[in-house]
């Protein structure tokens, strides 16, 4: 056997990769299936579907459909997934997300309505802060409910989920939505378009329709945590505390502090999201989450997280969201029942975990074949 | 690649007639990717002998096994059992033609009852229902039949069988059908030493019965008390099959690995420097009243037998395990270390015995494993500096040698004795004053222990201060300036490195009726001191 490689130092001034190799290696190899999937599926929704005689497909590629419809149906689920993504990699789980959104929903619309105090009513600044305090909130019960009373992830986010949801009806007046029709800069947070009218020679003299205020939140929001998750020292005690808690703690990490900072950033950006429900809905409605966890869920199953762990990424979560958003978008389109979509929904979880257990075992697979080999 | 031969290694095979239920492996191979785990490999295993398969990690001992289990399908060559050829797609047909491989780690059903988990998948019925009553009885004779019954009770869950019980719940189940040929993987690695002597009576019982016995094992003295003979392994190919009478334990290292591993134990240290850990009168749930020092540039062993706390004294230290009592000083000032990261600040590290479970991330890399625990200070405004900390782990992996086609491979994909040399790196890198190596050496091959001793001895000099936890005896009496013996939680000896010997370690290890009379008598306990 030819003397196995030492690790050689690395040499003098590296060669910086090719823009491909930097590519790759941003989106990570396992996402390239992702983007595979999102393209043939776009592909399938827009070319083959009108030559099989189904009506709709042929609008899917219009910038109408792409920058309305689409663009703003993953924002919510996308916001909850890229937070369920620290959670999930952190090897816990948080199930209360939509209904963090609900109550983050009706704290921020009653923000808006009433201000602080009496004072800045009508301030879209104050309202989005009100829906993030609301999440931060329900993020540190949470994670003081699975830190310090060591409660089950599962049953712990369980429990809140029912928490949170009576907690929003608590706090409506009456119970009841919360009207915002009447703070218009506040809604512009849904109906606002940056860049709109551009003149874009590659639209043939169309006038551009702008990238919608909510989708450039999210992305904002998906990029700020792509960052936290890959280059901060709090990201890597995710990825360790999610790969192997006891090793993390006897390598000195605050397990306890990084996992409720995981919640906190959980709640947190579900708070955004629900401060932008209340904006697309103009009613700040205790329901307005309900039901959302499912796709945040599975989102981020499908977008390569190890459900027992330390593996997943942002990047990964973004795609899988604008898949599931796709797949949504290509179903309304086509005219497919609510119903059924659900099913559709259901069972994507379900074949997304099976995805993500697969992978691990052929990881482990690979590991215990070249153990046994080096 | 050159694998020089035996020189005294026997023609293939004598020409004596086999006796019968002997297995025949002929000229064996399995490549994998860049890899020839195994090179046309031949022996007969004999009815009736324990052979026992050495080499070290990647030598092809687990292809072997596997091949034998019917996990992998050889690329070439035959195996042949009493004249007819053997060929297995998966372990069922292993099984069905009395082949069974006992595995370290085998699969017992937790919530399920020892005949229950015997029986698993054949358990008698009368209609829809379990025959509860010829269930036991079957268990009661299987189990009377090898002289079970004593260590093996049958209302125990599978969850509350210790490491051995599981053990031989596995054989119970080869047992049960016809074996024919029955091979070991590592059996003893979690076993206590009276475990080892019930196995290995089980086992030379089975060889008398005529089973051809395969015995895969690190431990080498273990091999020469029990094996009628010995094949070597290396780099996939057969050194040389030779009777275990023949052969000693230094010739065993040097047959495995081309070299001899005694100048690995080579000290020739400065006298310790100023202590740099010091326990007076330490109390928790596991100890009573430990006192210990250790100074700079001293290498302390804790040695004992499995179960004497060694392992819990080191976590208390290290803050991951209560004290109840005494005191802890680091560098001559009391601390109060309450979790691992206050030792940890105080310049404390410990390497864990389970490296798996506790020492490293398996699927995150070698990098990221290895500046864990420095991470915090490679940080600016939160942010990892990645080009420092990419240095700074490279550096430290280029010095222990760690074998690894970049720092951005899985840890999980290495093998053991690299795993352990990143956990090394990390606590390097964290410049301690005192570094508590638990196990270093479990699980790796021959050639890495060597390596891990060599920088044991290297950051000794250094005047780092270090305890080694250790089961292997000769490894404590080689590498260490003092030796502490524990005994159920207590100090009750301590040895110089050049008084010690394997008796007078013993004796300290396993005067256990003699302490706890003492203790249990109410008067002051006293130590047995050397």
């Amino acid at each position: 056997m030819s003397e196995p490689q030492l690790l050689a130092a690395p040499a003098a001034g590296p060669k910086r990769p090719g823009f491909g190799r930097r590519f790759l290696a941003t989106v990570g190899v396992d996402n390239l299936s992702l983007i595979v999937a999102l393209a043939a599926l776009g592909c399938f929704i827009a070319f083959v579907t009108p030559l099989l005689g189904i009506d709709g497909g042929e609008n899917f590629l219009s910038w109408q459909n792409l920058m309305n419809s689409l663009a703003q149906s993953v924002v919510i689920v996308g916001l909850l997934a890229v937070g369920e993504t620290v959670v999930i990699v952190g090897g816990m789980l948080d199930i209360s997300v939509g209904s963090i959104a609900s109550l983050a929903s009706v704290v921020s619309a009653i923000v808006v309505t009433q201000g602080v105090m009496g004072m800045f009513p009508g301030s879209v600044v104050l309202g989005l802060l009100g829906g993030i305090a609301a999440g931060l909130f329900a993020g540190t019960v949470n994670g003081l409910i699975v830190t310090v009373l060591n409660v089950n992830p599962i049953i712990a986010t369980l429990g809140t989920l029912a928490a949170f949801d009576g907690l929003a009806f608590l706090i409506a007046p009456e119970g009841k939505p919360v009207g915002i029709v009447t703070q218009p800069d506040f809604t512009w947070l849904a109906t606002g378009r940056f860049l709109q009218g551009l003149p874009l020679p590659a639209l043939g003299g169309r006038d551009w329709p702008g990238i919608p205020v909510m989708f450039a939140v999210f992305l904002l929001v998906a990029l700020v945590m792509h960052i936290v998750m890959r280059y901060t020292d709090f990201g890597r005690s995710v990825y360790a505390i999610g790969g192997n808690a006891t090793a993390a703690r006897l390598a000195g990490i605050n397990v306890r502090r990084v996992r409720i900072a995981m919640y906190l950033f959980s709640g947190g950006i579900a708070g955004i999201a629900g401060a932008l429900l209340t904006a697309q809905t103009t009613s700040g409605n205790p329901i307005n989450g309900r039901g959302l966890e499912l796709q945040a869920i599975t989102a981020v199953f499908l977008g390569g997280a190890a459900t027992a762990g330390g593996r997943g990424t942002i990047v990964g979560t973004v795609l899988a969201v604008l898949l599931v958003g796709v797949l949504n978008n290509g179903m309304n389109l086509l005219g497919v029942g609510q119903f059924y979509q659900r099913i559709a929904l259901g069972l994507l979880l379900v074949f997304a975990v099976a995805l993500s257990q697969w992978r691990q075992a052929r990881s482990e697979r690979a590991r215990s074949r070249t153990a046994a080999l080096v | 690649m050159v694998v020089d031969t035996d020189p005294e290694a026997p023609a293939p095979e004598p020409a004596v007639p086999a006796p019968p239920g002997t297995l025949e492996i002929r000229d064996l191979s399995k490549a994998f990717p860049n890899v020839q785990a195994l090179d046309s490999v031949s022996l007969d295993v004999r009815g009736g002998e324990i052979l026992a398969f050495m080499g070290e990690n990647g030598a092809g001992k687990s292809t072997l096994l596997k091949i034998l289990n019917g996990d992998y399908q050889p690329d070439q060559g035959t195996l042949t059992l009493d004249g007819s050829p053997l060929r297995f797609s998966s372990p069922r047909d292993a099984r069905d033609a009395g082949v069974r491989v006992i595995y370290q780690e085998p699969e017992i059903i937790p919530g399920v009852d020892v005949a229950e988990n015997i029986y698993a998948g054949e358990l008698p019925r009368r209609g829809p229902f379990i025959d509860r009553a010829q269930l036991d009885r079957l268990v009661a004779a299987d189990l009377h039949r090898y002289g079970f019954e004593q260590v093996l009770p049958l209302n125990l869950l599978g969850d509350q069988l210790s490491a051995a019980q599981r053990q031989l719940v596995e054989i119970a189940r080869a047992l049960k059908s016809k074996v024919r040929v029955l091979a070991l993987d590592e059996p003893t690695s979690s076993l206590t030493d009276e475990e080892v002597d019930r196995l290995f009576k089980l086992v030379r019982r089975l060889r008398d019965d005529g089973v051809a016995i395969v015995y895969v094992s690190h431990r080498i003295n273990e091999i020469l008390r029990l094996a009628d003979r010995v094949a070597v392994l290396r780099d996939g190919r057969l050194v040389t099959v030779r009777a275990a009478a023949d052969l000693t334990e230094g010739e065993i290292v040097r047959l495995m690995v081309g070299r001899s591993l005694t100048d690995v134990f080579d000290r020739r240290r400065p006298a310790p420097g100023d202590i740099v850990l010091q326990t007076k009168g330490l109390t928790s749930d596991w100890h009573r009243s430990v006192d210990i020092t250790v100074r700079a540039g001293e290498v302390v062993g804790f040695a004992g037998l499995v179960g004497a706390g060694r392992t819990e004294l080191a976590k208390v230290i290290f803050g991951e395990l209560p004290r109840t009592g005494g005191t802890i000083e680091v560098a001559g000032r009391a601390v109060d270390i309450r979790k691992p990261r206050d030792a940890i600040a105080l310049g404390v590290g410990y390497a864990p015995e389970d490296r798996k479970r506790e020492g490293i991330i398996l699927i995150r890399s070698v990098l990221e494993n290895a500046s864990m625990v420095i991470l915090r200070q490679l940080t600016r405004f939160r942010f990892v500096r990645r080009g420092l900390e990419r240095r700074v782990i490279a550096d430290y992996a280029t010095r222990l040698r760690v074998r690894t086609p970049s720092l951005d491979q899985e840890i999980g994909k290495l093998s053991g004795g690299n795993q352990q040399k990143v956990v090394l790196a990390r606590w390097l890198a964290a410049k301690p004053r005192v570094l508590m190596l638990d196990e270093p050496t479990r699980g790796i091959d021959v050639g890495a222990k060597a390596e891990i001793y060599r920088l044991i001895d290297e950051l000794a000099n250094e005047g780092l201060g270090i305890v080694l936890i250790s089961s292997e005896l000769p490894e404590i009496l080689g590498l260490c300036d003092r030796i502490y013996v524990m005994q159920a939680g207590r100090i009750t000896g301590e040895l110089t490195g050049a008084e010690a010997t394997e008796e007078k370690v013993l004796a300290f290890a396993m005067a256990e009726h003699l302490s706890t009379l003492v203790a249990n008598s109410g008067e002051s306990t006293t130590e047995v001191a050397p």
